[in-house]
């Protein structure tokens, strides 16, 4: 019995509207190789990355908060895996608590060695101190900053 | 006791392995409902209502692949709805199952789903997709190296250690090798887990869920219906969903509402569920659980959201073997979804072998005298629980 | 009604036409959650549970509930998503509300136009097996219901284009100042170039609760649920008559049932259909017992279904007037309930105590609800 199969990809792009909350974030890191959260007046809370409400109390943020460059490693993990449309292994990323910030921001560790796991998960373990790096040429994105064990 | 109760009359679920070459993805649906209707000794022209378990599309590679489904399922000018929560999906479709009898609405429903994970090319390529393009997307983030983080955060906080995980992973194996329907069934040991490749640390090949392929189905039905036609059944006595924020970030820092190292939202649901089951000490009151936990540290979380220990507790009561079958409560004898990921229906697949272990039908890896069982089902980025008690 | 609670509606936002950019897609899902909760007078803590209708490859996004769960107030709520169709939310919803186990549900659907190609989005619901490679998107589905009605039907491409001037001008009356003037859709034959409406972004949301709740707050103005209906047409086109709708007769039967309707001509004020094209009016027409084929001529020329008439359909000019694809069956239902309430606005029909709602999506309708709203409430023994 011949079994056949048939290959298919799925190819569209996308436009997405990322608001002004934040096209703002994206302009001060870009612009100014700064990061801001964005505070909820009803609860306080510094949120990072910035959004224009809080998902906890539904009331609109209010006010911008600088936050970082230093902060504090709040998890992580180290990817020795390949995965198709992914970066190529080794790398090691997470979330850092950004000085200021009461969420924690996503992003890569480097400067790390990850060739030996349980020497690397020693280097980043949480409440590692960190400082935020920027890329000479930024174009208002994620990828244009990093973390590195200060 | 009231003649409303919801129960289970019919289950069907497919012996699940890498790939089925041999059948198309609506194939692999009608598998299980075929089963499922035998089991329930029912005609399709009984069943009034289905609802279509399906988590992403982008995994069966067909935009609402449901429609597709349509015939497999017997839905033809029928009552007819999709459910998604991700991995969740197949315990919100018995949900949403169970609404539809628990509001009057029908009396027999039929569920049931499939996927085709093992076909996808890559399962993480498609999970990286879930995270939102504004902030997140352009990082690495997949279902693995989240939990992979949920892992050190939970190290930290309880001691868990990487041995600990892969005592998980040895129960789990050890039980669905008693399974004929699990798809990973060869028994490891302690030091085959810790030898295994590492995929994101501290997770390694054996501490991971397979893609697995496969369908499964139930028939649900109002307490009038099995009375009247004297059918045998198990009823769903709670059951509830709760979500956590989307924002991964948002479980860390300082005094997060729910920290990425737990299941808050789990345990949250499990409140509610075992609120309207009327249980209030579950370890005592509960004899088995079917708990959703594709990577081995992240059954630990489940099981304190279970309620059945302190958080952390859970690490030194699984050495001392409480939680393996023969033990005091068994979790996961099917092997759970460390052994078996169908993604659409692995939540399902929960709910069934709860039935099943209530019902006394669970063969080789039946936990004796289990009259009480749970299962939960988690979806997105660990945000979204669904939770059912099931009782004989 | 057969249901243990009758659910009624008390809120709802409609957004069919977002022309604005500077809201991100979970801005605007947050903008008119807000919005229909205002509606009801209610804060996001009344709510019980939660239903979203959305659709992974409109959003571009593999589990579109996720980012969106935050905006509709997910968080430690009981939340659901049921990608099938807008409207099937909607039903969900209301099931959960007639259990008695939760006091209210908030229903919110959307669609983006953020796709590249929305036809493109479409043809991947196509199956790889046998249909794949074929053009097959929603337009084209829409074409080859046309032909099969043609074929069947002698001079209904001319009912078909006053069934559309009809939506029009119901549209200009209910929109006279509109967010944005969408562009009509491409030709696809039978369908000339502007039988059909190109998508534009949009936004619904509908609070529904329990009679006890509605009591206990004080609300008026509410929309109760006489009946329900929902069925689905087989998966492949092919194994369809596609001159005939079958599946919303069987969910308008459900309904009618429901609600105690053998008469819909004489018990209903109101209907809205999902007009994806006008040939789906006219089907909807027959398959909800309103009009046969063979008095679609003569009861579309003389206004039946006109304002003014004995039955005005799409008072909001329907889909031909703003196709925010996604979320047009939830809007349906959307603007019954507010005719029911009386908070129509500008295309307020007058004395309106029963009204019905029909949501069809899919592949030439492939799936298919009917929904009958009534302003009073039932007497319970």
């Amino acid at each position: 019995m011949e079994l056949m199969t048939r290959q298919e990809t799925w190819n569209i792009t996308y436009k997405h509207a990322l608001g002004e909350t934040a096209s703002w974030f994206y302009a001060q890191v870009r612009d100014n190789a700064k990061i801001f959260g964005r505070r909820c007046a009803a609860s306080g809370r510094v949120l990072v990355p910035p959004r224009s409400f809080s998902d906890q109390t539904l009331q609109p943020t209010t006010e911008w908060v600088e936050v970082g460059p230093g902060g504090r490693i709040e998890t992580f993990t180290i990817v020795y895996e390949e995965f198709q449309n992914l970066p190529p292994p080794p790398y090691a990323f997470g979330y850092v608590l950004l000085d200021g910030a009461d969420t924690a921001l996503g992003g890569y560790f480097k400067g790390v060695d990850l060739k030996d796991s349980a020497k690397a998960a020693e280097r980043l373990k949480i409440g590692t101190r960190i400082v935020t790096k920027f890329a000479e040429k930024r174009t208002g994105d994620v990828l244009d900053f990093w973390y590195e064990i200060a | 006791m009231s003649n409303d109760r919801v129960g289970i009359i019919g289950i069907g679920q497919s012996a699940f392995q890498a790939r089925r070459d041999d059948a198309s993805y609506p194939d692999l649906v009608r598998e299980a409902v075929v089963l499922a209707m035998n089991d329930a000794a029912l005609e399709f022209d009984d069943i009034e209502a289905v609802v279509y378990s399906l988590s992403p599309d982008a995994m069966v590679g067909i935009g609402n692949a449901e429609r597709l489904g349509v015939d497999a399922v017997g839905a033809r000018n029928k009552r007819f709805l999709r459910i998604n929560t991700g991995g969740a999906t197949g315990i919100s479709s018995v949900a949403a199952a169970y609404y539809h009898i628990a509001s009057g609405a029908c009396d027999v429903v039929l569920t049931a789903g499939a996927d085709k994970v093992g076909e996808c090319g890559d399962s993480q390529t498609v999970l990286n997709k879930i995270w939102d393009p504004t902030y997140e997307r352009q990082l690495p983030l997949g279902t693995i190296n989240m939990l992979g983080m949920s892992a050190i955060r939970y190290m930290h906080a309880y001691g868990l250690t990487e041995e600990d995980m892969a005592l998980v992973t040895v129960k789990n194996r050890r039980q669905a090798a008693l399974n004929p329907n699990a798809h990973l069934r060869r028994i490891v040991t302690v030091d085959d887990v810790l030898a295994s490749r590492c995929i994101a640390w501290p997770i390694k090949l054996l501490d991971s869920c397979p893609q697995s392929s496969g369908g499964g189905a139930m028939v649900l039905a109002s307490e009038r219906f099995i009375k009247e036609r004297k059918l045998e059944a198990v009823w769903i006595t709670g059951l509830a969903h709760c979500s956590e924020s989307y924002w991964l970030g948002d479980r860390m820092g300082k005094n997060p509402a729910a920290d990425h190292a737990d299941a808050f939202a789990l345990g949250r649901s499990f409140q509610r569920a075992y609120k309207m089951a009327g249980i209030t000490n579950p370890y005592e009151q509960v004899h088995v659980a079917e708990l959703y936990a594709p990577f081995s540290n992240t059954e630990y979380h489940a099981i304190d959201a279970a309620g059945f220990c302190k958080p952390g507790e859970s690490i030194g009561m699984l050495r001392e073997g409480q939680f393996e079958l023969g033990g005091k409560l068994p979790v996961n004898p099917s092997g759970g979804t460390l052994c078996t990921n169908a993604i659409a229906v692995t939540a399902m697949i929960r709910v069934a072998e709860i039935a099943l272990q209530v019902w006394g039908r669970a063969g080789a890896h039946q936990a004796k005298g289990a009259r009480v069982g749970i299962a939960s089902g988690n979806g997105g980025d660990h945000q979204f629980f669904g939770t059912m008690v099931i009782e004989a | 009604m057969a249901y243990k609670i009758q659910p009624g509606v008390i809120g709802c936002a409609i957004r069919p036409a977002i022309a604005a950019q500077d809201r991100s897609l979970e801005e605007i899902i947050y903008d008119t959650t807000q919005q229909a909760l205002d509606d009801a007078g209610l804060t996001i803590e009344d709510i019980d549970g939660i239903i979203v209708g959305s659709n992974d490859q409109l959003d571009g996004r593999a589990i579109s509930v996720m980012m969106a769960s935050g905006p509709v107030g997910g968080v430690d709520r009981d939340i659901l998503s049921t990608p099938s169709g807008s409207e099937h939310a909607f039903i969900l919803g209301a099931l959960r509300v007639a259990t008695g186990q939760f006091q209210t549900q908030l229903v919110v659907s959307w669609s983006p136009t953020e796709a590249s190609s929305i036809g493109e989005a479409e043809r991947l619901g196509a199956d790889p097996y046998f249909h794949r490679a074929l053009p097959l998107d929603e337009l084209s589905a829409h074409a080859l219901q046309a032909t099969a009605l043609e074929q069947r039907v002698p001079g209904v491409r001319e009912v078909a284009a006053s069934v559309l001037a009809k939506n029009r001008r119901h549209g200009a009356l209910a929109y006279p100042d509109p967010p944005l003037h969408p562009k009509p859709g491409p030709a696809r034959w039978p369908l000339a170039a502007g039988t059909t409406t190109s998508p534009v972004t949009g936004c619904v949301a509908m609070v529904l609760a329990t009679a006890d709740f509605i009591a206990e707050r004080g609300l008026v103005d509410v929309a109760w649920i006489r009946g329900m209906g929902w069925a689905t047409e087989p998966s492949f086109l092919g194994d369809r008559d596609l001159s005939t709708a079958p599946a919303l007769a069987a969910a308008a039967q459900q309904a009618y049932k429901e609600a105690g309707i053998t008469d819909p001509m004489m018990q209903l004020d109101v209907a809205e259909v999902t007009d994806a094209t006008p040939y789906a009016e006219l089907l909807a027409y027959e398959a909800l017992g309103l009009c046969g084929r063979e008095d679609w001529a003569a009861r579309v020329g003389d206004g039946t279904f006109a304002l003014g008439g004995r039955l005005p359909v799409n008072l909001s000019g329907g889909v031909q007037t703003f196709n925010p694809v996604f979320c047009t069956g939830l809007i349906r239902v959307a603007e019954i309930a507010n005719q029911v309430r009386g908070h129509a606005g500008a295309h307020q029909h007058r004395n309106t105590r029963n009204g019905l709602a029909q949501a069809g999506s899919g592949f030439a309708m492939q799936y298919q609800a009917a929904i009958v709203f009534g302003r009073e409430r039932e007497k319970r023994a």
